[in-house]
């Protein structure tokens, strides 16, 4: 098998050093007709510069409403391996841990009922398998979840929750990123198999400001890990920085984004009260800067990527959020906001956009938050007018 | 009202609706509510115990879902009749 069709567009992807996504479909098309024919369907539509998937349906595992995303080819007849090529999402372990042997397990029944192709991790954090027919879908589903495998969001549903390796790996994880993130997913999963809310809705948790899951651009719920209190400094840390040649002044004080540093050439000062929590300058002089102690999360809403209208960064809407098992005070908050989100919006409105259509104010006001200078999301865009009739009484 | 008389009126609503506008699960529990005088709950317990035997399904398209009644070709291929 393997090699039915000749596809020099595509060879082209497999020069140069990186690894090739050719190069890896080659490998399966030599055990799959699916991804042979793939192959051809990849090459055609480089060649006629045109789409030949299509998308969606009734698809998926009985009594899901997710996981599972319908995909046909619109030229069976020329590429019959993938006249069905679903895609299926499998909720992945928080921060992204697997044993080899449990990889390996789920990789023997991916090759047993699909292509074999996988994409570790998409975009939302599910591990993706790629292409296998309706057919194959209950018998493939009963086999992961028999092994205590199931499947994540998809559609107008809760998304699986993802997080960074926090403290499982990092010394920079201010909140146990994995346990939030293993107690939303359990927490919602009615919502997360069962599609019923006006769009998609993401929540993603990171340790802290670096933000390796992107928290802040991709979840509409954003859990970001800071701290209180102030940047603890070592002096003597900060000195063997400078004799190593570090540019404290242009790499450290002036690329802090709200200028609350200073260096004179001996004693580096925050000014603590002024500092936004962004992890600049403790990411770049890691030995010589470490985070308060007293550490929790801010909490922000409502960032997306363009697909319907343009993207959105997440706003802050709680700045210091203590996150203490089981996180009581977290889901509390996120089942009011879903609760406003799920009243008011426009099919297909995330929750950001409805906030910039209904404004701030119904929406603090929905979530039982009282106003506070940290949400003003820019300067002069302040939507934080409380006026009430006795005001003007 | 009986689980069975909801789940009748579901799918009536649901034929009738085919073809004329993707259902979401909140339109169809909103509209039984109306007519049936039942609570959210009550119905959308009974849209969900269709949704798992297969009388009613999700489905998805362009990243949001709805319910809707599958065709005879798709049940068959899922084994279901």
């Amino acid at each position: 098998m393997g090699g039915k069709y000749k596809t020099p567009m595509l060879d082209e992807l497999e020069k140069g050093p990186w690894p090739s996504f050719v190069t890896e479909i080659k490998k399966a098309a030599k055990r799959t007709e699916m991804a042979d024919d793939e192959l051809g369907q990849v090459e055609k539509s480089y060649v006629t510069k045109r789409g030949y998937w299509k998308h969606g349906g009734i698809v998926g595992v009985l009594g899901y409403g997710g996981g599972v995303i319908g995909r046909y080819s619109s030229l069976p007849n020329e590429f019959p391996g993938i006249a069905h090529f679903h895609t299926v999402r499998l909720n992945q372990p928080s921060g992204f841990f697997y044993t080899a042997e449990a990889l390996k397990m789920i990789m023997d029944i991916w090759d047993k009922y699909g292509s074999g192709l996988t994409n570790m991790h998409g975009s939302t954090g599910d591990l993706v398998l790629l292409g296998t027919t309706t057919e194959n879908l209950e018998v493939l589903f009963a086999e992961y979840s028999s092994r205590g495998w199931d499947l994540g969001g998809s559609g107008s549903a809760m998304r699986t929750p993802s997080c960074c390796v926090g403290q499982a790996r990092c010394e920079w994880a201010c909140i146990d990123t994995m346990a939030i993130c293993n107690e939303v997913t359990q927490y919602y999963q009615d919502q997360l198999h069962r599609p019923s809310f006006p769009y998609k809705f993401k929540i993603k948790v990171a340790g802290c400001a670096c933000d390796c899951v992107a928290a802040i651009a991709r979840a509409d719920l954003s859990i970001i890990g800071t701290w209180k209190d102030n940047i603890r400094i070592d002096q003597a840390e900060v000195k063997k920085y400078a004799d190593g040649g570090m540019n404290i002044q242009a790499e450290i004080v002036e690329m802090c984004p709200t200028a609350c540093m200073s260096y004179d050439g001996k004693t580096l000062k925050v000014n603590d009260a002024q500092c936004s929590r962004c992890m600049h300058c403790i990411a770049k002089m890691t030995k010589a800067l470490k985070q308060g102690k007293v550490k929790g999360a801010s909490i922000l809403v409502g960032s997306k990527a363009p697909i319907v209208v343009g993207s959105l960064l997440s706003w802050v809407v709680v700045p210091f959020m203590e996150l203490e098992a089981p996180f009581d005070n977290l889901k509390d908050l996120a089942d009011k906001m879903i609760e406003w989100w799920d009243d008011n919006a426009k099919p297909r409105e995330r929750i950001g956009e409805l906030i910039e259509v209904k404004g701030m104010r119904p929406f603090l006001e929905a979530i039982e938050m009282p106003p506070v200078p940290q949400q003003v999301k820019y300067p002069r865009k302040d939507p934080f007018f409380f006026w009430s009739e006795s005001d003007f009484n | 009202m009986e689980q069975t008389e909801i789940q009748e009126k579901i799918f009536a609503y649901m034929q009738q609706m085919k073809g004329k506008k993707k259902l979401k699960e909140k339109d169809i529990i909103k509209k039984i509510m109306e007519e049936s005088g039942d609570d959210k709950d009550t119905v959308k317990k009974a849209l969900r115990a269709m949704i798992d035997v297969g009388k009613v399904m999700y489905s998805y398209g362009g990243g949001s879902s709805s319910v809707e009644i599958p065709s005879e070709e798709y049940l068959k291929e899922k084994g279901l009749i």
